[in-house]
């Protein structure tokens, strides 16, 4: 190069400007198939290093699988799928410090495709992570109506899903609800589906919405054991206890291994026959009703207070269960005027003694058992129809 | 009587010049030396751009083939490989190309203001396979600088081969440093003020436009080739409260002192180890590659090579800040050690690392203590990469358009010009000699800087000009009161202010002869 130009060739500006230009392409072309040939190694080199990292991430070695995604990114920078699957691995490291560099890769990938339903689904996931619950929902919801390569309702949905799972676990029941109802209406005809869609109705603490999924999944399989089961516990769960008695006689008939389905019955049984507010029984068995509950909540007083050392007969109502006590003798005289007609208050005072007691009694000596269980169920019960 | 045959006949015309010859020519009227010049320097661009593309893509291949793709710490490739390509490039530069040491942008200045922009096509070869196998190999040095060299040798080397006028062949080498650096950084704006302010060392009109033009045309050659991302992935940066810059404040301070602590330590090992025996240089780069491999052996690999990778983690809160604190100082050592040894290589991407590695410790270090600061780790990283700039390469408008042009962000410019103006001030105060020019000196050279112009007292005619102490005379007044008015005055002329306009001069002799005729 150091030489000068060859004497054979005028020294005219258009001249030299025109085997600069040749001189130009002929460089650009060997520059070029040399880029292409490096681009062409590099990119197997990087698919083989992503293929080590995708199974580096699925036996859960994140470091490696990083390491990996990294390397593979240093020969192909500019591929969506390594910085997506970096992305993941970085946050799925449980390493906070990680979780920035996982969303800045997400958030450059979200810049160029936004429409994306695995990059938005990613990006939700980071602001899950976060618990920043305005973000997560707006990716999820960016997820579910983005565009996805393939399984188009199946992501969707499982985003959907996604979605209700986190507000459920940051407490956030009413952000879910409608998302649940979103996701009933759009169901496929798969009871799977509908049992699932009943667990998150359930965890929602929306009973008959669960009670209707297990319904919809019996309907679509009669046989399904799980979704008897599922009726079952969602109708005692909402105080359907002649309907949770239905299914879960159907449950424990078709799965006698189904221990929470039969002490499920068995309570909802106690519970339909302890109650003296129930309709179409006789003043009779109401009346027996009320004296046993009466009877069963003196009983279940006297245990707590030994559990816990207290002397009912103390003469000071220094605690709750003496006071409790002092309100149940005084109301025992009572029991003996239950057969007149006059006194239509009387059961409802006599019960709310009862309920007092087995209520407290809850809360001093833990969760009853057996028919002071069925009480204390027939107690909410009634609190709710009050409320 | 016409005969019919000069009738016939048709006037003789000159013969047509071929349509080639009269499209040439017209060019030829086009193209004169300023315009020419101007197009040459978009091919300067090409050119350099072209090189530059196939330099980043040997370092890589080197470094693939010589370290592996993925990243091992404890390996034992990690101190051999250096180690045994230094003894390579230690051999290559002492037997065939000895004028490619350093970072080339000393030797490019050289070249403009002493060697008449005369570089030697062998530097760019020779760099090109010296800078290449050293950073490929994980020594701790940056391709800008080479690429740099690489530029200005190419555009040196297309001038003396087009024979060029002289002034205009001293300019092409800045031309190309211009468009090497901007190829190599992506950054087109920042190359041509780091060209400035450290290559041309004074603002020149007469190259701008040319500068300019080399600059863009490589960085869209290189875009073409290689894409158009970043070296880096740029953060998201905010600054929200004013109150925040007394944290730059800090991060410009704390960068200046490092800035000073990184030139101290090259100015004070370089010419010790230059002085040593000269067998010493064949293992000089040897032992430079073989403590840097030791360093990345015994777990922080990031220092080695030139490190951008480390710096896009170091954005994105990869590290916490102790980390980043010991990259910072070990990076310091590892690009001294290796720069000092007469590697080939630049010093661009090393400062930027320090810088960012300085930059998140400090911020992760402020959040500690001040957890209601907005700005990330990221930000702090990218501000400092600012402040390492302004402070140890000491080019100040260079280092806050780079983070500009880099970043994209106006937003944060207020904390990095905060920042960089402190880093800056800091480096100043303690080390009164800019980097470059204090290797210059080191070398027996001594050229211009902007820093040296911006500081030099440049007087006008009027800041030389002082009231005068003077006798005036009038010419209204009569010789007698002029005589004894310059009684007193040691000159021996006098002003003399005429009516009603106009000055002359009279002598003290002749007045004082006029006074004596009894003239007045």
């Amino acid at each position: 190069m150091s030489r000068t130009l060859p004497k054979f060739i005028p020294r005219s500006a258009p001249v030299i400007l025109l085997i600069l230009t040749l001189a130009a392409a002929v460089a650009f072309a060997a520059v070029g198939h040399l880029v292409a040939r490096f681009n062409a190694n590099q990119q197997a080199r990087g698919h083989k290093l992503y293929e080590q990292g995708l199974a580096d991430a699925s036996a859960g070695r994140y470091d490696e699988a990083i390491a990996a995604f990294r390397a593979a990114l240093t020969c192909d920078p500019s591929n969506s799928q390594y910085q997506l699957s970096l992305a993941r691995a970085l946050r799925d490291s449980n390493v906070p410090a990680r979780l920035d560099e996982a969303e800045s890769y997400l958030t450059a990938l979200w810049q160029r495709t936004p429409q994306d339903g695995a990059v938005n689904l990613a990006l939700a996931r980071v602001a899950a992570h976060r618990g920043n619950i305005d973000d997560a929902t707006r990716y999820y919801h960016n997820a579910m109506y983005g565009v996805w390569s393939s399984n188009f309702d199946s992501n969707r949905s499982k985003a959907r899903i996604e979605l209700i799972q986190f507000l459920l676990k940051e407490g956030a029941p009413d952000k879910a609800e409608p998302e649940l109802i979103a996701l009933a209406a759009a169901l496929p005809a798969d009871a799977a589906a509908h049992l699932q869609v009943a667990r998150l109705f359930a965890e929602a603490h929306d009973f008959n919405g669960a009670l209707t999924q297990c319904r919809e999944a019996l309907h679509l399989d009669p046989k399904d054991r799980a979704a008897m089961a599922c009726a079952g516990q969602a109708a005692f769960n909402s105080g359907n206890y002649a309907t949770a008695q239905h299914y879960l006689q159907a449950a424990v008939d078709a799965n006698p291994q189904d221990a929470n389905s039969r002490r499920l019955l068995e309570t909802a049984d106690l519970v339909l026959r302890a109650n003296p507010f129930r309709s179409h029984i006789s003043d009779a068995e109401r009346n027996r009703r009320i004296t046993a509950a009466f009877t069963q909540a003196e009983k279940r007083l006297d245990q707590c207070a030994q559990q816990t050392g207290v002397d009912l007969k103390a003469a000071m109502p220094a605690s709750a269960l003496v006071n409790l006590h002092s309100r149940w003798m005084a109301v025992k005289p009572d029991l003996a005027r239950l057969r007149s007609a006059a006194e239509t208050d009387l059961p409802d005072n006599l019960m709310d003694v009862v309920f007092q007691i087995e209520q407290q009694t809850a809360a001093i000596c833990g969760p009853p058992q057996g028919m002071d269980e069925a009480l204390l169920l027939i107690s909410q019960k009634r609190e709710a129809a009050s409320q | 009587m016409t005969s019919p045959a000069a009738i016939a006949t048709p006037p003789e015309r000159p013969p047509r010049p071929r349509f080639t010859r009269r499209l040439f020519s017209r060019l030829e009227g086009v193209f004169h030396e300023e315009v020419f010049f101007l197009v040459l320097s978009v091919f300067i661009g090409i050119f350099a751009g072209l090189a530059v593309v196939c330099f980043r893509l040997a370092i890589d291949w080197t470094h693939l083939a010589l370290l592996g793709p993925l990243p091992q710490t404890h390996s034992w490739r990690l101190f051999t490989v250096p180690a045994i390509a230094g003894l390579v490039v230690a051999a290559i530069v002492i037997y065939m190309f000895p004028g490619i040491r350093g970072s080339g942008v000393n030797q490019t200045k050289a070249a403009l203001y002493i060697f008449n922009g005369v570089i030697p096509f062998r530097t760019a070869i020779g760099k090109f396979i010296c800078a290449g196998l050293a950073i490929g190999s994980g020594q701790s040095l940056g391709p800008e600088d080479p690429s740099l060299q690489i530029g200005a040798s190419i555009a040196s080397a297309l001038g003396r081969w087009l024979e060029i006028s002289r002034d205009k062949l001293r300019l092409m080498a800045p031309v190309g440093a211009a468009a090497g650096l901007a190829a190599a950084f992506n950054a087109p704006i920042s190359a041509v003020l780091f060209v400035i302010e450290e290559v041309i060392g004074r603002w020149s009109a007469g190259i701008l436009g040319s500068v300019v033009l080399a600059a863009v045309s490589s960085v869209v050659v290189v875009r073409g080739f290689l894409g158009s991302e970043p070296l880096f992935r740029i953060p998201v940066t905010t600054f929200k409260r004013p109150a925040e810059l007394i944290a730059y404040v800090v991060l410009g301070v704390v960068g200046g002192l490092a800035s000073v602590a990184f030139a101290k330590s090259i100015g004070f090992l370089r010419p010790r180890l230059k002085a040593l025996p000269r067998w010493t240089q064949f293992v000089q780069p040897a032992v430079a590659g073989l403590l840097v491999g030791l360093i990345g052996f015994l777990g922080f690999p990031q220092v080695m090579g030139a490190g951008y990778d480390s710096m896009d983690q170091a954005m994105h809160g990869q590290f916490a800040w102790k980390i980043l604190a010991v990259l910072a100082l070990l990076k310091i050592a590892a690009t001294t050690l290796s720069f000092v040894s007469g590697t080939p290589g630049g010093m661009f991407a090393p400062t930027l690392f320090i810088g960012a590695m300085l930059g998140g410790a400090v911020g992760g270090i402020e959040h500690i203590y001040f957890p209601h600061l907005t700005g990330s780790t990221g930000t702090y990283a990218l501000v400092g990469m600012g402040v390492l700039f302004a402070g140890f390469l000491r080019a100040p408008m260079t280092s806050v358009c780079m983070v500009l042009e880099v970043s994209g962000n106006y937003e944060i410019i207020v904390p990095v010009i905060v920042a960089n103006t402190f880093s800056y001030v800091v480096s100043r105060s303690l080390q009164s000699m800019p980097i470059f020019d204090l290797l210059t000196r080191q070398d027996g050279l001594i050229l211009p800087s902007l820093e040296q112009e911006r500081e030099e007292t440049i007087l006008h005619v009027e800041d030389a000009m002082r009231p005068t102490p003077a006798v005036i005379l009038s010419a209204e007044d009569y010789v007698d009161a002029n005589a004894r008015r310059i009684q007193d005055s040691p000159d021996a002329v006098f002003l003399v202010r005429l009516h009603p306009a106009g000055w002359t001069l009279v002598t003290r002799g002749n007045l004082q002869r006029l006074d004596r005729e009894g003239k007045g």
